[in-house]
This record gives structure tokens, sequence and C-alpha cells, in this order.
């Protein structure tokens, strides 16, 4: 029973713990800037005020699968923390972000369908990395499930530190960050996806982002999850590494994130897997 | 007798269409034939084999196949060309589907040998059909590359012989499975699956099978001719597990698995896109047969079983797009979802069941990459290299899903409500059909897994497979699957996008999307690489698996 409690908690509470986490990024990177920031609430402020505003659409297909994305984004959260399946985790993952692409293509808007364009090749940068890491998971506890990460007597991140690089490597592409935030690129693409939301439907977009960080950083405190604070000390480690590349570089273009990815995440992943094939065999 | 007269029609063609490489191959295949015939003693009676590999295929093949019957008596009705030749293109049809069942129903190799061909002759017939330049130039090059797979199929029954084996029949085969020597057989027959399935050196036979009448393509691709290559797989799996050949066979279809996907990318033209995600989904399948695990077996299953049926739907709707639409360019489509809310809808259902939770290619993708983990514990590197092919080409492969599912799905903001067309009542009855198929194997997939699927594939492998239920979980070998989670991306997925088509928010205001200000042309346009370059190097890596195959069984 206890065993529950921890991830029941953990995914009910899910925006609210990423929201928190958006709040604290956004005071980190203004003190990165030397500016104070906004207050750590501040998140939640823009969340009551979009609650309010008039309710505008292009059309209704846009704005459901707007809507679904959130939640299916919720969903794979959801067995991730109960331990389930990390290949079905991660394409379920995927499958969430694809209704993300399928409402940017589905308006006739510019920047919403360059956005979708960008978030479909992004897809492609990261997933083949995330599947070989799993992948390499599998090799040292010898099963697929989260589950099993815990019951391991080791902490991962000993076992396979070149798994961990690569994912270091391919989350700022999952979470959008500078240099690799051409999906949304703000001063090209005017948010890309995004900008087609508004008001309440847009509040969906706005939530499904922190539940991305929660995703990603449950995804990082794997890595030392037989040690919780081995764990969260990554999670703050790799907090402020994203931060701190997020201020500090220019966006690249998608070309160049795409090679990026495959010319050294991919390869770095594999090195990781065939290493871990050799250790457990 | 059949195979002469067949032969002989070969040769007829060589010299009339003037292709001095269907000549030079008939002229070995004549001069192989006739050295079997004089070395081998004749074998008295018909020898097939039905068994419930052969049963699967037989129900597959036919349910399929009568479909696009049904369908096709529409489509050649609207075709430009004589009742003589509409006729004729009916009875080509129907004796294609007696070839069929036929070919996975033999078991001596020189009937196989007669059926294989008797399949190429077909398709070389229907390919033509068209009688322009290129069909004729397509059902050339059809007949020449399927001819090489007959002349493997001759090889592998003369080595049979050669080495002693006694009888060139499957099951004889199988009961070798580990004597030394017998890899070569395996390897030539293994080199006629791969093409028939129109792996990769071997691809352009079945994108130039694209000029055909739709039917045509749907029959070439669906459900059955390509099928015939996982299914030769799934025949010798029991005898091909763990050998090098399985291991280079492994190799090619890993590779072809992403360069087909990456092909698709760059792909217009909507049948080639899904001729390539076929080339693309075989090579999973031939992969999954060669593994040869139970579990393997039982995705390469799977597989055929809902690539089949989505396939199908979506090639038929493709003749539907190009018949009542008049759209053949998936990147002209993007008014579709106004004009034909139908037919999109139904295209795109077809592409859910090729990519979705509760449909088959995600299972396959997802078992797939479960199983190689163990294989890549055999097999270190190359299990590594097929495990990345596996995950970049299924990120490639919906990728290309999610591309034309997006122009499909887009829509003008103005309209919000939806009323279907209506169209001619031989295609959508055909298309209801399919699409209660799919339902139904969805929504009692647990109950096929369990009671179809593995019996299938235990009597494959000759061995039994434990099926068992705890709690929430269903064992199958060593795979556990939880139902929870999966039944609820079951609901979740494919019922948000089609939900997504139908509804409509109620006291919403519209606006008008944002330009920055500006007055634009807005014209819909998306993602494609460019490949034309990498395709020839693409080919000779595929001829130099081809060698690898051969090489490593004479060893």
């Amino acid at each position: 029973m206890n065993d529950l409690l921890i991830p029941v908690l953990l995914i009910l509470l899910a925006p609210i713990i990423g929201g928190f986490i958006y709040g604290f990024e956004r005071i980190i990177k203004a003190r990165m800037q030397r500016r104070l920031g906004p207050p750590l609430l501040q998140p939640f402020f823009d969340f009551f005020k979009l609650a309010d505003k008039r309710k505008m659409i292009v059309h209704s297909t846009h704005a459901f699968l707007g809507i679904m994305h959130f939640v299916s984004l919720w969903f794979a959260l959801a067995i991730l923390l109960l331990g389930g399946d990390l290949i079905l985790v991660i394409f379920l993952h995927l499958l969430s972000t694809s209704l993300l692409i399928l409402a940017g293509y589905s308006t006739r808007s510019i920047f919403s369908h360059l956005g979708a364009n960008r978030t479909a090749i992004s897809i492609l940068c990261y997933e083949p990395v995330l599947i070989l890491i799993a992948v390499s998971v599998f090799m040292i506890t010898g099963s697929f499930d989260v589950a099993s990460i815990f019951k391991y007597q080791e902490a991962l991140l000993f076992k396979m530190p070149l798994a961990f690089i690569a994912l270091l490597l391919v989350l700022p592409i999952k979470l959008k960050k500078s240099p690799f935030d051409v999906a949304e690129a703000h001063q090209e693409l005017t948010g890309g996806v995004e900008i087609e939301f508004s008001g309440i439907f847009y509040e969906a977009i706005y939530t499904a982002k922190w539940i991305d960080y929660m995703f990603c950083y449950t995804l990082v405190y794997l890595f030392g999850a037989n040690n919780p604070l081995l764990g969260i000390g990554l999670v703050f480690f790799v907090f402020f590494y994203i931060n701190a590349l997020d201020n500090s570089t220019a966006r690249v273009n998608y070309k160049q994130m795409l090679r990026f990815s495959l010319l050294v995440a991919l390869p770095i992943a594999f090195i990781n897997l065939l290493l871990t094939i050799l250790q457990s065999s | 007798m059949a195979d002469i007269i067949l032969l002989l029609y070969f040769g007829l063609m060589a010299i009339l269409r003037k292709s001095w490489l269907v000549g030079l191959l008939t002229i070995l295949q004549v001069a192989a034939f006739a050295y079997i015939h004089s070395t081998i003693p004749g074998e008295e009676g018909m020898q097939f084999m039905v068994d419930k590999l052969s049963v699967f295929m037989f129900l597959l093949i036919n349910v399929i196949s009568s479909i696009i019957a049904i369908y096709s008596i529409r489509y050649i009705d609207e075709e430009d060309c004589s009742v003589f030749r509409k006729k004729y293109f009916l009875s080509i049809l129907f004796w294609f589907i007696a070839v069929m069942n036929l070919v996975v129903s033999s078991d001596n190799l020189e009937y196989f040998f007669l059926f294989f061909e008797l399949t190429t002759l077909a398709s070389f017939l229907f390919i033509g059909f068209r009688k322009d330049e290129t069909s004729v130039k397509n059902a050339i090059t059809a007949l020449w590359m399927n001819q090489i797979g007959g002349l493997a199929i001759l090889s592998a029954i003369f080595t049979i012989s050669y080495n002693g084996f006694g009888e060139a029949t499957f099951s004889n085969l199988l009961a070798h499975a580990s004597a030394p020597g017998i890899l070569l057989p395996l390897a030539f027959l293994c080199v006629a699956a791969l093409i028939k399935g129109a792996q990769m050196p071997f691809s352009k036979w079945l994108l130039g099978a694209m000029v055909a009448p739709t039917p045509v393509s749907a029959l070439l691709h669906s459900s059955t001719m390509v099928k015939i290559a996982p299914f030769i797989i799934l025949r010798l799996s029991p005898a091909l597990k763990d050998t090098p050949v399985a291991s280079v066979i492994i190799g090619l279809t890993g590779f072809v698995f992403v360069t087909a996907a990456i092909a698709a990318l760059s792909q217009d033209y909507f049948k080639r896109i899904l001729a390539y995600s076929t080339i693309s989904l075989l090579a999973l399948m031939i992969m999954m047969g060669a593994v040869g695990t139970p579990i393997s077996i039982m995705v390469a299953l799977i597989l055929i079983f809902f690539h089949g049926i989505s396939k199908c739907m979506l090639f038929l709707n493709a003749g539907v797009l190009e018949k009542v639409f008049h759209l053949k360019h998936a990147s002209d489509m993007d008014k579709i979802g106004d004009a034909g809310p139908f037919t999109s809808f139904i295209v795109i259902i077809g592409f859910m069941s090729l990519l979705l939770p509760p449909f088959g290619a995600f299972i396959g993708k997802w078992f797939s990459i479960e199983t190689l983990g163990s294989f890549a514990l055999q097999q270190k590197l190359l299990g590594a290299m097929v495990i990345v092919a596996i995950a970049g080409g299924g990120a490639i492969l919906s990728l290309l899903y999610f591309k034309v599912l997006g122009i499909l799905i887009a829509r003008n903001g103005s309209r919000d409500t939806i009323k279907f067309e209506k169209i001619n009542p031989f295609y959508s009855g055909t298309i209801y059909i399919l699409l209660g198929l799919v339902l139904t194997s969805i929504l009692s997939f647990p109950f096929l897994l369990a009671n179809y699927f593995v019996p299938v594939a235990s009597q494959t492998l000759g061995s039994i497979i434990e099926v068992r239920t705890e709690g929430w979980n269903l064992h199958i070998g060593t795979l556990s699957l939880s139902f929870v989670p999966l039944l609820i991306a079951f609901v979740l997925f494919p019922l948000t996008i089609i939900v997504a088509m139908f509804i409509q928010f109620k006291n919403v205001d519209r606006a008008k999307e944002y330009m920055c200000g500006e007055k634009i042309d807005y014209s819909f346009s998306s993602f494609y690489f460019t490949v034309d370059r990498a395709i020839p190097y693409f080919s000779v890596i595929g001829i130099l698996f081809f060698v690898a195959l051969i090489a490593v069984a004479l060893l």
C-alpha cells in the first residue's frame, strides 16, 4: 500500500509540482541574468488569468487535440510513475506529442504548421536515443519494467554513465530549451504549435509543459532510483544544467539539431548499449 | 508439364518485349529445371501440407482478396478499356487468388516453384494491364526480379538432392534442420522470399506495381503476394533460428526497415508512400520470423494479420481518392477533410491502425524491441545494431504516418459541421466490411492473441508456448503484458483522433489564424527528405547483403 501511495500522490499532484518547477525555473533563469524574476507562484497566477479570458478557437478539432495532448501526457506520466513498461511509456509519450503535432497541422496557420514540422523532427532526434537507453536498462536489470530499476541494487548512473550523458544531450530537445528550442522558437515562429491556442484551451498546452517537466525529471531520477538522495541530487544537477544551457546558448537550426542528435547523441547511446550487452552476458 | 508451358510463355514474352534479361533467366531456369528432372526421379502424387500456418494464411488471403474482388467489380467498370479486357482482369484476379491458396499449402518444393512462378506471372499480367509504356516496362522489371527468386528455388531443390537430403520438401528440410550443408538450400529459399518481399535491391518491382489499377496494388501489397516472404521465413524459422543465415537476414531487414522508412518520407505520390511503408513493415515481419523465438514468431503473425487488413483498407481508399476525388499526391489532399470527410476519416483510421496502440504495428514494434533485447544477448554487435535500426526506423515511420495524418486532418476554420459524402456502394460497402474487421479484431485482441496467434506460432515453431492470465497480467512465454495501461491506451488515442474529427464546441467564438497581420496565400506543405542520391548506395548495400547471405551459407 505504501509503495503505491507516493506514486499516486505524485501523479495527482503532477501539474502542481510541475508548476512549481516552472516557477522555480523562471526565478533561477532570471537570477542567472541578474534579474529579480517573477514570484514563485507566477505560473499559477498566469493559469488563473488565462482561465478568465474570452474563449476563442480556430476550430474544434484543433482545440480538442490540444486538450487530449495534455490528458495523454498525464497518462504516460502515470504509467511511468506506477512502474510500467519503459518502452510503452516512451511510445505513449511519443503518441501524446504527436497529438500536438496533429493539432499543429490541422489549422491553416503558417507558424503552427512550421512548429508542427519541427516538433516532428525533434521526435526523430530524441526518441531513438530514449529507446536505446531503455534497452540498456533491460540489459542491466533484465526487465523493461520501471519497477525493476527500483529493485535493482545498484544505481544505474554508475552502471551506464554514457546513457546518462546521452540523456543529457537529448533532454534540451525534449524540453524545448535553447540551443534546441527550434520547435517553439519565439522570435521566429512565435511559439510554433502553441500560437493558435488561446484562453482556457491554451491552458491545456501550458499545463502539459509542466507535466513534461515531471516526465523528464522522473527519467533523470531513475538513474539514481535505488538511492533517493542520489536521485534528487541528479535531478537538481540536471535542472541547473538545463537552465544554464538555456541561458548561455543561441538557437541552432533544425538541421543542425538533427545532425547533432544522430551523429553525437545516438552513437553515444549505441556505445552504451554495446557496453551493457557485453557486461550482462 | 505446367512448369514447361509457363517457362515457354516467359520465353515468348522475352522475345516479344525484347528483354534479354528475362530471356537469359528463362534459359537458366529451363536448364536448371531440365537438369533437376533428369537427375532426380520424379515423385508420384501431389504433396501438399496444410498446417495451422497455412490455415492462417488461407483465412487472411481469402477474406482480404474477396473484399478486393468485390471492390474491383466497380473499379474496373470505371477503367477506360474494352469489355473483354475488364472480364480478363477479373478472371486473372480470381485465378491469382486460387494460386495464392496453393502457394501456402504446397509442401513439395517443385510445386512450390510452379506456384511461385505463377504468382510472378500474375503480377506480370496485372502490372502490364494498362498497356502503356511505363506499365510494360515495370511489368518486365517485376518479371525478371521475381524470376531470380524462381531460380533461387530451383537452386534450393538442386542443392537438397545434391547434398543427399532426399526429397525436396519443406517438411523434409525441417527434419534435417541441424544437418551440415542444410544452410545452402535454406539460404536459397530465403533469397526467393526476400525478393518476393521486395527487400532493398529488389524493391523496384513493388514500387513499379503502383502503375497498375488500384485493386492490384492492394492485392499485391496488403494481404497476399508479398506475404509469401514472411510465410517462407516462418515456415523455415525452426531450421533458420540461430544460424549465420538468420543473422544476415536480420541485418538486411534491419537495414531495409530504416531505409525504406526514410525513402517513404521523401515521397509525395500517395501509393508510393504506402508502398515504401509496406516494404518497411515487411522487413520487420521477416526479421521477426528469422529471430525465431516464440514471441517473435507471434509478433510476425500479428503484423501479417493487421498489416493485411490496414493496408488493404488504405489501398482501397487510395483508389477512391483517385477515382472519385482525382487525387494522387499527398500534398494535394489538404482539402479532403472538407471535401470528403468520410474518405478522409477512413484513411485516418487506416493509418491509425498501422500506428496507434490497439492495433498491430504498435504491438509489433513494441514486442519486437522487447524480443530483440534478449536476441542482443546472444548476437552482441548485430543485436545492438538491429535495435538501433528498429528504434530509428520506428521513429521515422511514425513521423511519416503523422505527416500524412496531419494533411488529412487539416480543415478550414470557417466550417465546423461535417456531412459525409455519398460514394458508390461497392466502394463504401467494402470499406465498411474492412472497418468492421479492424474494429472486431481490436475488441477481441486479447482473445485473438491467446487463442489464435499463439497456437499458430507454437505449431510453426514445434514447441508449446505457455499462456496464462495472472490478475491483470497476461503472460505469454517470457513476456508479460499488463492489461490496464494497454486498455486505457486503446481507448485514449484512436478515440481521441476520431472524436477530434467530429467534436464541436458550443458557445466558443471562432478566430482567424494569426499571420502577423500580413495577408499571405497559404499553401500547405510538409517536410521531405531527398534521398534520390542515396538510393543507389542503398541498393549496393542490399546486394552486398544478398551476396553475404549466400557466402555465409556456403562456408
